[in-house]
C-alpha cells in the first residue's frame, strides 16, 4: 500500500492490481466504520432515533439494488472529478481551492453550448464540443489564479477562493440574462434537448456515459503519478521546490500546467454533471467543488484513494435521501449533522491510521552510521 | 552577576558548545568573538531560553537558574536584541514596547511605561517620538527601539546579537556610546560579534570561542588585532582523515602557473546590488576555475557568498559583468540551474531545503538529476529497473548507509543525507563542481568523506569552486584561495601566503 508520502514511485507494475483494491478500499472501509460510529454517537446525542434502523436504511438506500447503486455512482462522479482536481494540484504544491468555481463555469459553458449556441442535427459533435469547451473553461478559470500569482503575487489560496464567488455570480448573471429559460424570473437555464444528453448505459437509471470515463480517468491519473517523469516532477515540485529547481525542473511552469489540468478536471466534472444528470442549470448548483477537497484529502491525494473516497461520499449522500424519506422521518438537518460527523470521523480515523503506519515505518539507521563512513 | 559553568550542547554528533565557562560582572561590556559556527548563537540561545544546555549550570545573581523559555529569561531581567528586529512595523514605538512589557494578563499603565522608557532614553541621550510608527524609523533608530524595549522589560543583562551587521558606519559610531551609557547605568552587556574593530572599541573583556570551546577569556587590551584573529581562526589543525588520503605532493596535479588550461568557469567583473538598499552585495568580482583545480573561496558568512553562488547558478542576474562557462559546447550563457544537462554539479549549502526531498526515497533522490534522461526514462515513462540499478551502484560507490534504496531520505543521518547529495552531484562526473559549505553540520568522518570525494573529482579533471567558511578544511584541499570580504573578492598567494594573513583578510584587518 502506498501513499504519496511514502515514496510511491518505486512500487511496480506487478503490484498494480493489488494496489487498486487496497488503496481504493481504504476510504470505503474507514467510511463504513465512520458511519457506524457516527450514527451511534449522533444517535446518543439526538435521543429518540434508533441508530441501527437508521444505519440499515442508510446502507440500503445507497447500495441496496440497482437504482440506489447507480444513483450513488452518479453522485460520486462529480465528486471524483473535483477530488481529482484538488488532488493533482495539491500534490504539486498548488493549493487550488477553486474547484467550485471551475466546476460551475464548466457546467455553464456546457449548458450554454448545448441549449443555445450550438445546435446541430447530430448529437455527438454537440456533446463532445460542449464537454471539451466546459473542460477548457474550467482550466482557463483556474489559470486566472496562476496568472494573478505570477504577475501580482496574489496567493493562489486566496484568489481561487475569491474567484469561486466571482464564478457563482457570473453564472447567476448569465442564467438570468442570455441563458434564462422562458417563463421564470429565477436564474435557470432552459433544459437541454434529450438528444444531447449523455447516453444512459443502463436504461432508466442515472448511470450515464460520464461515470465510467471519470473512473478510467482516475486510473489514468494514478498511472501518470506513479509511472511517468511528469508525475515524478510534480511530486518533487510539491514536496520541495528548492530541490526541484536545483534539479533543473521549471517549477513555475510546472505549477501553471498543474493548475490548468486541475481546472480542466473540475470543468469536465461540471460539464458531465449538466449533460449527464441535471440537464439544466440553476443558480445554486451543488457544492461539489468544496466537497472535492475533502474527498481529495481523505483519498490522500492518490487518484485511486480519491475514487474510493468519492464513492463513499456519493453513497453517503444517496443513502441520506432514503433516510429522510423513510418512516423514521429524520429531519434534513439531522441527516446533515450525521453526514458531517461521519466525515469528521473518517478524517480522524484515517489520520490516526496513517500516523500509526508512519511510526512503524521509522527505521533506525544501522549503528555504524555516525562514525563508520571513513574507514580507511 | 552571571556565571556559566561547564556548559555543553550537542546537536547530533556535533558539539556546538563544549565545556564553556563564562562570568560577567555588573556594568561590564563583555564581547564574545568567534567565527561562524563557533557556538556564539547557541550560547545566546541558551541564555535567552531558546535552547537548553545538555550539561552545565547557569547562575544569575548568585542563584542557580533554569532558563526554560524566553519568558523566564525576561522575568530574570535578561533582554535580547536580535539581529533581525522583532518589531511590528505598523505599530508605534510605544505600542511595540508595551507589547513586550505585558506579563500574563497584566500590563503596565501608559504613564508608568512612558516613565520607564524616558529613564532609558534620557540615559541614551535620545529623544524619540513615541507615537511614531516603527515603519517610519531608520534601521539605526529601530535598533534603539529594540534596545530600549529590552532594557524596559529586562533591566539587568542586555544581549546583543551581531548588532552592527545591519548598521551603516555612522550608526555604529552612535551605538557605541549608547551601549557605554547602558553599562554605566549598572547593566551588564553581552556583545556578540565577529567584527574585530568594534569589539576593540567597545568591550572591556572578551571571550573568544572556536569550535564550541573557549580559547581565550580576559582583558582585550592584552591582545592585538593579529593575536585575536589568530585565536579566532585557530592554529592550523591537522585533519587526519584527509592527510591520509592526499596524494604525495609530487603526483598531485597542482595547478601549474606555467601551462594554463583555459578556465572552465569564469566570472568577469560581476557586480550585484541589493534592490532595496542599493548596497553592493558583490562588487567587481573576477574569478576563474580551471580543470583539475580546487579554487577555494574563504570568508566569514554573509560577505556575499550566497550571492556569488546564486549568480553562478543563474538564480540572480548580475547588474554588471558575465558568468562564463568555458567549454566550447556551452559557451553561450545558459542557466545551468534550468538546463539539467548542464555540466555543473552543485552541493548546496542547505541540503534539506535545496538538495533533497526528504519524504522521498534514497533512490528517487539519487535520480533527481537524471530521471528524465536516457536510459532512465522512455517516452516520458520512468524505467524503474534502471533507476534501481543505477542507485544501487551509487549507494555502493559512495557508501551510503541505508536499510534499502526505498527508505525515505529523511530517515537517514545527516552524514548519509549529504552522501546522497554528493553521490547525485558528483556521480555523473560533472566538469564543473560548485560546493558550498559541503561539510556543514557533519561529524569528522563524514566531513572527511565529502572532502575526499572532492579531491577524487579534482583528480578526474573537474573544475571545482569551493565556498567554505571552515578555513582549515578549505586550506587543506584548495589549490588556490581567494577571500571574499564585504562583497569584494581578493585572490591570495596561497600556498605562499600564511594562514594568518588569510585570516586577517577574512576579518578585513589586513
Amino acid at each position: 500500500m502506498t501513499t504519496f508520502h511514502s515514496s510511491p514511485l518505486q512500487r511496480h507494475a506487478g503490484r498494480f492490481s493489488r494496489l487498486i483494491s487496497t488503496v481504493a478500499l481504504i476510504p470505503l472501509a474507514i467510511g463504513t466504520c465512520g458511519l457506524a460510529l457516527g450514527l451511534v454517537l449522533s444517535g446518543l446525542a439526538l435521543v429518540g432515533y434508533p441508530p441501527l434502523a437508521i444505519m440499515s436504511r442508510w446502507v440500503d438506500g445507497s447500495i441496496g439494488g440497482i437504482y440506489p447503486l447507480t444513483n450513488s455512482l452518479a453522485d460520486a462522479c462529480p465528486l471524483l472529478l473535483t477530488g481529482l482536481a484538488a488532488g493533482i494540484a495539491f500534490r504539486g504544491g498548488v493549493l487550488n481551492i477553486g474547484a467550485q468555481g471551475q466546476f460551475l463555469l464548466g457546467a455553464l459553458v456546457a449548458v450554454g453550448l448545448s441549449t443555445r449556441w450550438l445546435i446541430f442535427h447530430s448529437a455527438p459533435p454537440v456533446i463532445i464540443l460542449a464537454i471539451l469547451a466546459g473542460t477548457f473553461a474550467g482550466g482557463l478559470w483556474a489559470l486566472l489564479a496562476s496568472i494573478l500569482e505570477r504577475y501580482r503575487s496574489v496567493p493562489i489560496v486566496l484568489s481561487t477562493i475569491l474567484l469561486n464567488f466571482v464564478a457563482l455570480y457570473v453564472v447567476r448573471a448569465i442564467l438570468q440574462g442570455p441563458l434564462q429559460a422562458g417563463g421564470t424570473p429565477a436564474p435557470q437555464s432552459p433544459q437541454i434537448a434529450p438528444a444531447y444528453w449523455l447516453p444512459e448505459l443502463i436504461p432508466f437509471t442515472s448511470f450515464h456515459l460520464g461515470i465510467p470515463i471519470a473512473f478510467v480517468l482516475a486510473v489514468l491519473f494514478y498511472a501518470l503519478n506513479q509511472r511517468t517523469t511528469f508525475g515524478f516532477e510534480s511530486l518533487v515540485v510539491g514536496l520541495n521546490p528548492g530541490a526541484a529547481r536545483l534539479a533543473g525542473i521549471g517549477v513555475s511552469r510546472k505549477q501553471f500546467l498543474l493548475m490548468f489540468m486541475s481546472g480542466c478536471c473540475a470543468g469536465f466534472g461540471g460539464a458531465l454533471q449538466v449533460l449527464g444528470v441535471t440537464h439544466f442549470m440553476t443558480g445554486s448548483f451543488g457544492n461539489y467543488g468544496y466537497a472535492g477537497i475533502a474527498v481529495a484529502l481523505l483519498g490522500r491525494l492518490n487518484p485511486l484513494g480519491i475514487a474510493g473516497a468519492a464513492l463513499f461520499f456519493g453513497m453517503l449522500d444517496t443513502g441520506a435521501l432514503r433516510v429522510e424519506e423513510s418512516s423514521l422521518a429524520l429531519p434534513h438537518a439531522v441527516v446533515n449533522v450525521v453526514k458531517a460527523v461521519v466525515i469528521l470521523l473518517m478524517l480522524l480515523l484515517s489520520a490516526y491510521l496513517l500516523g500509526r503506519k508512519l511510526r512503524t515505518r521509522q527505521v533506525d539507521p544501522p549503528p555504524a552510521n555516525d562514525q563508520g563512513s571513513d574507514k580507511p | 552577576m552571571l556565571q556559566l559553568t561547564n556548559i555543553s550542547k550537542h546537536f547530533g554528533p556535533v558539539a556546538a558548545l563544549d565545556n564553556v565557562t563564562l562570568s560577567l560582572r555588573q556594568g561590564a561590556i563583555h564581547g564574545i568573538l568567534g567565527e561562524n559556527g563557533a557556538g556564539k548563537s547557541t550560547l545566546m540561545n541558551i541564555l535567552f531560553g531558546l535552547a537548553r544546555p545538555d550539561t552545565g549550570k547557569i547562575e544569575f545573581d548568585g542563584r542557580r537558574v533554569r532558563i526554560a523559555s524566553p519568558v523566564i529569561a525576561q522575568r530574570l531581567g535578561i533582554g535580547m536584541v536580535h539581529q533581525h528586529f522583532k518589531l511590528v512595523e505598523s505599530l508605534t514605538v510605544l505600542e511595540n514596547i508595551s507589547l513586550a512589557a505585558v506579563r500574563g494578563l497584566w500590563s503596565p499603565g501608559r504613564r508608568e511605561l512612558i516613565g520607564r522608557i524616558r529613564i532609558w532614553t534620557d540615559r541614551l541621550h535620545w529623544n524619540p517620538d513615541l507615537e511614531k510608527p516603527v515603519a517610519d524609523l531608520s534601521v539605526g533608530q529601530r535598533q534603539r527601539v529594540e534596545i530600549v524595549k529590552a532594557l524596559c522589560t529586562g533591566g539587568k543583562l542586555l544581549i546583543l546579537d551581531e548588532p552592527t551587521a545591519v548598521l551603516a558606519p555612522q550608526e555604529v559610531a552612535e551605538l557605541i556610546p549608547a551601549l557605554r551609557a547602558v553599562a554605566a547605568a549598572g547593566m551588564a552587556v553581552l556583545f556578540i560579534s565577529h567584527k574585530l574593530a568594534e569589539v576593540q572599541k567597545l568591550c572591556d573583556r572578551i571571550t573568544i570561542l572556536r569550535k564550541g570551546r573557549v580559547v581565550y577569556t580576559g582583558s582585550i587590551r592584552e591582545l592585538d588585532a593579529g593575536q585575536i584573529a589568530e585565536k579566532m581562526i585557530g592554529a592550523r589543525l591537522k585533519i587526519p582523515h584527509l592527510a591520509d588520503h592526499q596524494e604525495p605532493p609530487g603526483e598531485a596535479p597542482r595547478w601549474d602557473r606555467g601551462e594554463l588550461s583555459p578556465p572552465r568557469l569564469e566570472l568577469r567583473n560581476v557586480s550585484v546590488r541589493s534592490s532595496h538598499q542599493g548596497a553592493w552585495l558583490l562588487f567587481n568580482v573576477n574569478l576563474s576555475v580551471r580543470s583539475g583545480e580546487i579554487h577555494g573561496i574563504a570568508g566569514v558568512d554573509g560577505n556575499g557568498q550566497d550571492c556569488l553562488v546564486r549568480c553562478i547558478l543563474g538564480q540572480i542576474e548580475p547588474v554588471d559583468g558575465n558568468v562564463i562557462f568555458g567549454d566550447s559546447s556551452d559557451s553561450h550563457r545558459k542557466t545551468p540551474g534550468i538546463n539539467p544537462r548542464s555540466p555543473l554539479g552543485c552541493i548546496p549549502e542547505d541540503r534539506q531545503r535545496e538538495a533533497l526531498v526528504l519524504p522521498l526515497s534514497v533512490q528517487a533522490n539519487l535520480m533527481l538529476k537524471r530521471y528524465h534522461t536516457s536510459p532512465f526514462s522512455w517516452m516520458g515513462l520512468c524505467r524503474f529497473g534502471r533507476w534501481r540499478q543505477r542507485s544501487a551502484e551509487l549507494i555502493r560507490q559512495f557508501d551510503i548507509r541505508c536499510p534499502d534504496a526505498q527508505t525515505p531520505v529523511g530517515m537517514l543521518s545527516g552524514g548519509n543525507q549529504q552522501k546522497v547529495v554528493v553521490a547525485r552531484e558528483l556521480g555523473e562526473k560533472p566538469r564543473i563542481i560548485l560546493a558550498v559549505n559541503p561539510t556543514r553540520g557533519l561529524d569528522v568522518g563524514a566531513s572527511a568523506f565529502v572532502m575526499k570525494q572532492l579531491l577524487a573529482a579534482r583528480r578526474d579533471g573537474a573544475a571545482i569552486l569551493l565556498v567554505h567558511s571552515d578555513l582549515d578544511e578549505l586550506l587543506a584541499i584548495s589549490d588556490r584561495v581567494s577571500v571574499l570580504y564585504n562583497g569584494q573578492l581578493q585572490e591570495t598567494s596561497w600556498p605562499d601566503a600564511s594562514r594568518e594573513q588569510i585570516g586577517k583578510m577574512m576579518l578585513g584587518v589586513a
